[in-house]
């Protein structure tokens, strides 16, 4: 293969796409050649930049969405009764979209507010406070609720359907299933780094298959250094596992906070058993360190040590 | 235990059971179990929503694939017959649903340095990740220089390069289950991902 062939494949490469012979082939070029080992460096290097503009989503909007959509399947299940080609032409002509919902109930509300207004001073709306709490029912409150759809009730009535944002507290074991997807749930999917960090603090000393990837990725892709330094923290219980020591390396190389690198090698170090060699990969990865551009100090020096003992002990 | 990852990259513990589990849920919403769907649903949205966030970058754009791509489910669920996975179908409406998206806004050309959201349109680089306390001023800058790179480069892909490379990149999808969710083959979405790539690397590649 030549070095332009190995560079155009490189992307490919890492998203592990080719065949197995075009990967043979590129790592046997990789080995002898420093231009496109350089190569991958940078290919590396963008894909990781790439990670950093992903567009989380807030919980705000998928519960928003979650209500739209509720509604609107609230819609759905309410044309049941019409069938055939009726039902497909209303589906496709008058499905309720969210514009058209909002549109519908704020011009409800203009007219709930003049129609209210009136009444009030008449003084025939028993029902709302002043501040706007339905009392009589005791279940609604207007701050944690949204008006979600709105439909005549016979001839003077309305049927309102509110959505109200409900907390529920659950308690249990951390072996307790709901506890654990929650606890694992909050560590990939919360908006909110606080959440992240006290979910990895929790699970961290846990060894399940589950944990171990979700504490993986959170070292790798987590945004916040908090949460990848407690997610690290978790992975040095698993110290023969590869795909870790693989994961802690390119960590090690790629990671954007000073504080993480440092917690990566104290982590990747003492999984070597002391007085032992310290295996190639990991000694490869020392000598790139020293050999790249990374400042950190401590890194620097803990790497020096560890490949300068190395250097000491190898048999000639 | 068995753990397995699948091709949107979720971490599945037990993946024969999860999958028995989905069948069940598939069956029980087909016959008219609205709470099987929500279920059903709730598996698959924070996804769904990520990647059509990340895709058309805009909230409000999203909300409405979102919406567009559940309601689409729920009317042809009844004629989903297991010929390929729950995931790769509704990947597939998912992608047609931004693709449509994507081709509108090329035709509007819309500017592509703003994002639309709940108090109006606002500049997109106010939206960049947070940095991080421990990297110096320089670094920083340079950080924001990548973005923006990022983020004209991202505008140069055709929308069905975007989305091949969206699904790869950011969703760990491989590139078979993409090939199966656009409809094409699986060498045609490794020609479009490369296609992305290369253009990517040249926008990015001798600026890192």
């Amino acid at each position: 293969m030549t070095c332009p062939q190995v560079q155009t494949n490189l992307s490919l490469y890492l998203y592990g796409e080719l065949e197995f012979a075009q990967e043979e082939a590129i790592e046997r070029h990789l080995e002898s050649c420093a231009f496109c080992q350089l190569a991958l460096t940078r290919e590396k290097e963008w894909h990781a930049s790439l990670n950093a503009e992903r567009q989380d989503v807030s919980l705000e909007l998928l519960a928003d969405c979650r209500g739209d959509l509720r509604t609107a399947l609230r819609s759905e299940r309410g044309q049941g009764w019409l069938s055939g080609p009726w039902s497909r032409l209303l589906s496709q002509r008058f499905s309720p979209t969210r514009r058209s919902l909002r549109l519908a109930t704020a011009s409800f509300l203009v007219l709930a507010g003049f129609a209210g207004a009136r009444l009030m001073d008449s003084g025939l709306l028993p029902m709302i406070s002043a501040s706007g709490t339905v009392n009589r029912m005791g279940l609604l409150d207007t701050a944690h609720a949204q008006v979600r759809d709105i439909q005549p009730n016979g001839q003077d009535g309305v049927r309102i359907v509110v959505d109200q944002m409900q907390q529920h507290e659950v308690t249990g074991k951390l072996d307790d299933t709901l506890v654990r997807q929650l606890l694992l749930s909050a560590m990939q999917d919360s908006a909110d780094p606080g959440v992240r960090v006290d979910s990895v603090e929790i699970l961290q000393h846990q060894t399940s298959p589950d944990v171990r990837d979700a504490l993986l990725n959170s070292a790798r892709n987590d945004l916040n250094a908090a949460v990848r330094i407690k997610a690290l923290q978790g992975l040095a219980q698993f110290p023969s596992d590869l795909a870790i020591r693989a994961a802690l390396e390119y960590i090690l190389k790629h990671d954007s906070s000073a504080a993480v690198r440092s917690e990566a090698i104290d982590i990747l170090l003492p999984l070597q058993a002391p007085g032992s060699v310290v295996s190639p990969d990991v000694l490869t990865t020392l000598q790139d360190i020293l050999r790249s551009q990374q400042q950190d100090t401590y890194v620097r020096s803990r790497s020096q040590q560890v490949v300068a003992a190395a250097e000491a002990t190898r048999i000639y | 235990m068995a753990t397995s990852v699948d091709t949107l990259g979720r971490v599945a513990v037990n993946g024969v059971q999860d999958r028995s589990n989905e069948t069940t849920l598939i069956k029980a919403a087909q016959s008219g179990d609205a709470e099987a769907f929500e279920q059903l649903v709730r598996s698959y949205d924070q996804s769904v929503l990520r990647m059509a966030m990340n895709l058309l970058r805009s909230p409000e754009d999203a909300r409405d694939v979102y919406q567009e791509a559940f309601l689409r489910v729920f009317r042809k669920l009844p004629q989903f017959r297991f010929d390929c996975s729950f995931s790769t179908w509704l990947y597939r409406i998912v992608a047609n649903l931004c693709l449509d998206q994507l081709r509108k806004r090329k035709v509007r050309k819309e500017e592509a340095s703003s994002l639309e959201t709940a108090s109006g349109e606002m500049d997109r680089f106010q939206f960049l990740p947070e940095q991080r306390a421990d990297v110096d001023p320089q670094r920083q800058l340079f950080s924001s220089e990548v973005s923006s790179r990022v983020n004209s480069v991202l505008e140069t892909l055709t929308p069905r390069e975007r989305l091949v490379f969206e699904m790869r990149h950011y969703q760990g999808m491989r590139l078979r289950a993409i090939g199966e969710s656009l409809g094409v083959t699986e060498e045609a979405a490794k020609n479009c991902l490369f296609r992305a790539t290369q253009k990517m690397r040249a926008a990015l590649g001798d600026f890192l």
